[in-house]
C-alpha cells in the first residue's frame, strides 16, 4: 500500500497535517498543565507536551534536538518533576484552590502577550529566510559542537555537575532534623 | 635671625604648653616658669628690635627694609597659598618694645598681684598664651596670620576678662567683649577677602604693591579701595574699642588689673591702630576712609573723655582714658600722621600700663575695692603707687617733659598742619578734659580725706617688691621715653625710625614734611596751657596735694560751677550713664534684635523646618501606601514583570507604527 | 503551513503564553517549575525554527538548542531540590505562603 502524496479527502500536504496534529496536541497538553486541578495529572500532561514537541523539532528538520528532548525532558526532567510532586504532596490531598487570586490578571496579561506575539510575527520582516526547512546534518552539527563550541559545550557540562551538587545538598535532609519527609 | 624671631614666639607658647600642663602641680611656683620664658622673650624680643632699628645685617640698609622669612607653607590650595610668615620692620620693633617690655613687666607685677588667687597657674598660662598671640600679630606678614592671631588675642582677652568666671559680671564681660569683637571681626574678614579678591596675595608687602600697580593700572575703582580700607578699618573699630565698637572695653575691667594694664591699655588694644599703620599703603589710596578713620577717632576720643569724668570706678576711668587715647592715635592715623600716632602708642603703652599698674596696686591697699568714693587720702599709705601713679597721670595730662606730651603734641599738631582743624580742636578740647579726669582721679584716689572703710584702713599696705619693681621701671620709662624718642619735636628719634616707612604714604596723600616752627611751638604752648588749666581745674576741685603741702576740694566751687553751666546736670547725667549707649544697644540689640530672633526662629521652625518635616512625612505616608505591595510573594512581582514586558513592549510597537 | 516561518513562531508564542499564565496563577511551586520548563521550551523551538528557515544558522541553531535543555536541566534540579527544602521547612508547596521575601 502506497501513501498518497497529499492527505485523503482534505487534500492537505502530510507535513501540514503533521503539524497541525502535533501543534494541537502541544497546546493542548500545556493547557491542562497549567489549567488542570490535579498536579499529578499536570505533570503526565507535560510530558505529553514536550513528547509533541520533540514531534515538532524533527519536522523541523532537526533530528537530533527531538531525540535530546525525548531524552532530557520526556525521559529525565518529567520524572524529576513527578518525584518532586510525589514527595511535596500532603496528605490533606488535593488542593481545593489551585490559582493564585492574581490569576485573571495574569489571564489577560498571557493573551495581551500571545496578541504582541501576533502582531510581531505578522509585522515582522525577517531576512534571507528560505521557504522551505533546512535540515540539520548531524555530523555538521558534531563537528561544530566539538570544534567552535567545545568551551560552552564544557561549560555546560560543569554547570551541570554543580546543579547535581547543588540539587543533592539543598534537597539533602539536615542530620540534626527529623520529620517525615 | 631666623632663629632669634622664632625663638621669640617659641618661648611664650612653649610656656604656655608647660604652664597648662603641670602648673596645677607646682601651685605658688607655677610663675617660674611663664615668667622665665616671658623674660628671656623679653631679652630676645629687645635684641631683635635693636638690630632692626639700628639696621644690623639681615635688615638691609639704613632704616630701611625689613627682614622677613617663612616658618613654612601653611595652606598650599593652587593659586592661594598663605605662608606661615614673619616679617620684621622698624614698626614691627616699636611694637616688639612695647609688647615685650609691658609684658614683662605685668608678668612680674602679676607675681605679687595674683599671689593668694586659687587660679594662679592657669593666669600665667593665660597671660603667656597671650604674649605669644601678640608676638605673632606683631609679626606676621600676611593678612591671614595677623588675623589668626588677631582671634587669638581676643580669646585670650575672654579667658581673662572671664577669669573669675565664678563672678556673673565677669562672665558677662567676657561674653560682651567676645560679641562686640565679632561684629569688627566680620568687617576685618570680609577685608581680607576683598584684598585676596583684587590682588590676589595676602602678604602685606605683595598686596600693598599689586594694590598700587592695579591702581595705577586703573583696573581698581577708587570706591574698591575705599571699601577695603574701611572694611580693614571696621576691625580696627572692634579690636581698639573705637566709637560704636567701644561697649567692651570698659566692662573688660572686670578682668584682673594686670590683664588690663596689659590687655586692655598697652598691647591688645593697639593691634588695631598697629594694623592700620600696617595697612598704610592701602589707607594713602583712600582719602575718605583716612578722613572716617580721623572722624571716627576724634569722636571716640572726645566721647570717652567727657564720660570719664563721672566714673566712680578707678579701673574705669583709666579704662575710658584709654578709649581716648586710642582715639587719639586713630585720628593721628587719620590725618596722615602714622609716625605720630604710633608714637603715642608707644608711649600710652607705657604710661597707661604704669597707670594700670598703680591702680591695682590701689586696690591691692584696699582690699579689692574699685570705688574711688571709698578711698581717698591714700598719698602718705602707700607712697611709691602714690610716686609712680602721679608721673604717669602727668605724663597722661600732657605735662612736658613727660611722655604723653610728646607724643599727644605731635598728633594734634599734624592734625592742625595737614588741615583737619576740627580734629585737632576737639583733640585740644580733649587735651584739657584729660587732665582734668585724670587729676580728679588723682584728687579722689590719694588726696584729700580718707573715706576707706575703718575696717580696711587700719590694714592698708603697700604691696610687695615684685609689683613695685614694675611700677617704678614703668615710671622711670615714662619719664625717659618720651624725651628720648621724641627730642626734638617732629624731628626725633621716632621719626628717624618710622618716617622711611611712611613716606610713600605721605607723599601719595601729599603731606609735607615741614620743619618745626614757630607755629609749632604756639599749638605746644597752647596745648599745655589747656593741659594746666584741666589739670587746675580738678586740683580745685577736688582737691590736691598731702600733708603740709595741700589745696582742699572746693566743693563750694563745683556746686557753683553746676549752677553756672546751663544743662550741667543733663551733662553730667549723660556722662554718669555713658550716653545711654549700653542701654541704646540694649534696646537695638537685645530687645529688638531678639524680637526679630524670636521671629526668625518661628519662621525656621515653622516654614523651614515644616517643609522639611512635611517631606518626611509625605514620604512616610507614601511609604506606608505602598508597602501593601511588598507582599513577599514571588508571583506578585513576576505579574509585575510580565506587566512590565507589556508594556515595553507596546511602547515599542507603538514606536515602530508611529 | 508547515513549510511557514510564522506558524511556528505563532506556535512558540502560543506556548510561552501559556508557560506565563501558568507561572504566575498557579499556587503551587512545582506547577510554577513546571510552567518555566513550558517557556523554556517556547524559547527552544523559537530557536531551532529559526535554524530551519534560515539556512545560515541552521547548525548553530541546534547546537544552541542543545544548550538550553541542559542549563534547563540543571535549572530544573536545582529548582525542585529548592522546592524540597522549602517545603521541609515551610511544609506546605503553596508559594503564595512563602512570603519571607516581605522582611
Amino acid at each position: 500500500m502506497t501513501i498518497p502524496a497529499t492527505v485523503p479527502v482534505l487534500g492537505w500536504a502530510w507535513d501540514d497535517l503533521l503539524f497541525l496534529g502535533l501543534a494541537g496536541i502541544l497546546l493542548g497538553a500545556a493547557l491542562l498543565v497549567v489549567l488542570g486541578r490535579d498536579i499529578i495529572h499536570s505533570g503526565l500532561w507535560m510530558m505529553l507536551c514536550f513528547g509533541a514537541l520533540a514531534g515538532v523539532y524533527a519536522l523541523l528538520g532537526a533530528p537530533l534536538v527531538a531525540v535530546a528532548q525525548v531524552l532530557v525532558y520526556v525521559g529525565a526532567i518529567s520524572v524529576l518533576v513527578l518525584f518532586a510532586i510525589m514527595l511535596t504532596q500532603s496528605k490533606a490531598g488535593p488542593l481545593r484552590l489551585v490559582f493564585h487570586r492574581q490569576a485573571w490578571v495574569a489571564a489577560i496579561a498571557s493573551i495581551v502577550l500571545f496578541a504582541l506575539f501576533v502582531v510581531v510575527v505578522a509585522e515582522g520582516d525577517w531576512p534571507q529566510r528560505a521557504a522551505e526547512v533546512t535540515r540539520t546534518a548531524t555530523d555538521q552539527l558534531a563537528r561544530l559542537l566539538f570544534n567552535d563550541y567545545v568551551l560552552p559545550f564544557e561549560g555546560v557540562g560543569v554547570l551541570l555537575l554543580a546543579a547535581v551538587i547543588g540539587g543533592v545538598y539543598l534537597a539533602k535532609r539536615d542530620p540534626g532534623q527529623g520529620g517525615s519527609l | 635671625m631666623e632663629t632669634l624671631v622664632t625663638l621669640l614666639l617659641a618661648l611664650p607658647i612653649a610656656g604656655f604648653g608647660a604652664t597648662a600642663l603641670v602648673g596645677r602641680r607646682l601651685g605658688r611656683q607655677a610663675f617660674w616658669l611663664p615668667v622665665g620664658a616671658i623674660v628671656t622673650a623679653w631679652a630676645v624680643g629687645m635684641v631683635v628690635a635693636f638690630s632692626a632699628l639700628t639696621g644690623q645685617p639681615p635688615f638691609t640698609g639704613e632704616h630701611g627694609q625689613g627682614f622677613g622669612f617663612s616658618l613654612y607653607r601653611w595652606i598650599p590650595a593652587g593659586d592661594f597659598t598663605v605662608d606661615l610668615g614673619l616679617y620684621v620692620d622698624n614698626l614691627t620693633a616699636a611694637l616688639l618694645i612695647v609688647v615685650c617690655t609691658v609684658g614683662m613687666l605685668v608678668h612680674v607685677y602679676s607675681i605679687g598681684y595674683m599671689e593668694h588667687d586659687p587660679g594662679y597657674w592657669r593666669f600665667f598660662a593665660y597671660l603667656n598664651l597671650f604674649m605669644f598671640s601678640m608676638l605673632l600679630l606683631v609679626l606676621a606678614d600676611n593678612f591671614l596670620v595677623l588675623f589668626v592671631a588677631w582671634e587669638l588675642v581676643g580669646l585670650c582677652s575672654y579667658l581673662l576678662i572671664g577669669f573669675w568666671y565664678k563672678r556673673r559680671s565677669a562672665a558677662l564681660a567676657a561674653k560682651k567683649a567676645f560679641i562686640v569683637n565679632r561684629v569688627g571681626d566680620l568687617g576685618f574678614s570680609l577685608g581680607i577677602f576683598a584684598v585676596w579678591t583684587t590682588v590676589g596675595t595676602l602678604n602685606f608687602q605683595d598686596a600693598f604693591r599689586g594694590l598700587d600697580q592695579k591702581i595705577a593700572a586703573g583696573a581698581l575703582e577708587p570706591w574698591m579701595v575705599t571699601g577695603i580700607a574701611l572694611l580693614i578699618f571696621t576691625g580696627a573699630v572692634g579690636k581698639s574699642a573705637q566709637f560704636p565698637l567701644h561697649v567692651w572695653l570698659p566692662d573688660a575691667m572686670e578682668g584682673p588689673t594686670p590683664v588690663s594694664a596689659l590687655i586692655h591699655a598697652a598691647t591688645m588694644v593697639n593691634a588695631g591702630v598697629y594694623m592700620v599703620a600696617r595697612a598704610n599703603p592701602i589707607f594713602a589710596q583712600a582719602p575718605e576712609a583716612m578722613v572716617v578713620v580721623a572722624g571716627v577717632g576724634i569722636f571716640t576720643a572726645i566721647l570717652a573723655a567727657s564720660i570719664a569724668f563721672t566714673q566712680n570706678d578707678i579701673k574705669r576711668v583709666l579704662a575710658y582714658s584709654t578709649l581716648s587715647q586710642l582715639g587719639y592715635m586713630f585720628a593721628g592715623l587719620g590725618v596722615g600722621a602714622f609716625t605720630a600716632a604710633i608714637f603715642h602708642l608707644v608711649t600710652h603703652g607705657f604710661f597707661k600700663g604704669l597707670l594700670f599698674l598703680g591702680s591695682g596696686s590701689v586696690i591691692h591697699a584696699v582690699h579689692e575695692e574699685q570705688d574711688m568714693r571709698k578711698m581717698g587720702g591714700l598719698a602718705r599709705r602707700i607712697p611709691w603707687t602714690y610716686a609712680t601713679m602721679l608721673v604717669g597721670s602727668l605724663a597722661m595730662a600732657g605735662i612736658p617733659p613727660l611722655a604723653g606730651f610728646f607724643s599727644k603734641d605731635e598728633i594734634l599738631g599734624s592734625a592742625f598742619r595737614n588741615g583737619f582743624l576740627v580734629v585737632w580742636a576737639v583733640g585740644f578740647v580733649v587735651a584739657g578734659m584729660s587732665a582734668f579726669y585724670m587729676f580728679r582721679m588723682m584728687g579722689l584716689t590719694f588726696w584729700g580725706e580718707s573715706r576707706v572703710d575703718p575696717h580696711v584702713a587700719a590694714k592698708i599696705h603697700e604691696s610687695p617688691w615684685s609689683m613695685r619693681v614694675p611700677l617704678v621701671l614703668l615710671a622711670a620709662a615714662t619719664v625717659v621715653i618720651g624725651a628720648l624718642l621724641g627730642w626734638p619735636l617732629e624731628g626725633g628719634t621716632i621719626h628717624a625710625w618710622l618716617d622711611p616707612l611712611f613716606e610713600p604714604a605721605r607723599e601719595l596723600l601729599g603731606l609735607e614734611h615741614e620743619a618745626f616752627g614757630g607755629l609749632d611751638v604756639a599749638l605746644v604752648l597752647a596745648s599745655v596751657a589747656m593741659a594746666t588749666l584741666g589739670l587746675a581745674g580738678a586740683v580745685r576741685l577736688f582737691g590736691a596735694g598731702a600733708g603740709r603741702f595741700r589745696w582742699p576740694a572746693r566743693l563750694a566751687d563745683r556746686d557753683a560751677l553746676v549752677a553756672s553751666v546751663p544743662g550741667a546736670r543733663f551733662l553730667y547725667r549723660a556722662s554718669v550713664n555713658k550716653w545711654w549707649f549700653d542701654d541704646l544697644y540694649h534696646l537695638l540689640f537685645v530687645v529688638i534684635g531678639g524680637r526679630a530672633g524670636a521671629a526668625l526662629r518661628w519662621f525656621d521652625e515653622r516654614i523651614v523646618d515644616g517643609s522639611v518635616n512635611g517631606i518626611a512625612t509625605v514620604t512616610v505616608a507614601a511609604g506606608r501606601g505602598l508597602r501593601v505591595i511588598q507582599t513577599g510573594r514571588v508571583q506578585n512581582y513576576a505579574m509585575g514583570i510580565a506587566l512590565g514586558l507589556v508594556a515595553l513592549t507596546l511602547a515599542y510597537l507603538a514606536g515602530l507604527f508611529r | 503551513m508547515s513549510g511557514s516561518l510564522d506558524a511556528y513562531l505563532l506556535l512558540a508564542g502560543a506556548l510561552f503564553s501559556i508557560g506565563v499564565f501558568g507561572f504566575l496563577a498557579r499556587r503551587n511551586a512545582i506547577a510554577m517549575l513546571m510552567s518555566i520548563e513550558l517557556m523554556l521550551n517556547a524559547v527552544n523551538l523559537a530557536i531551532v525554527t529559526f535554524g530551519a528557515f534560515v539556512p545560515a544558522l541552521t547548525t548553530h541553531a541546534s547546537v544552541i538548542a542543545l544548550m538550553v535543555m541542559a542549563v534547563a536541566a540543571g535549572e530544573a534540579t536545582v529548582g525542585l531540590a529548592i522546592v524540597i527544602a522549602i517545603f521541609r521547612n515551610r511544609r506546605t508547596p503553596l508559594v503564595d505562603e512563602y512570603d519571607a521575601m516581605r522582611e
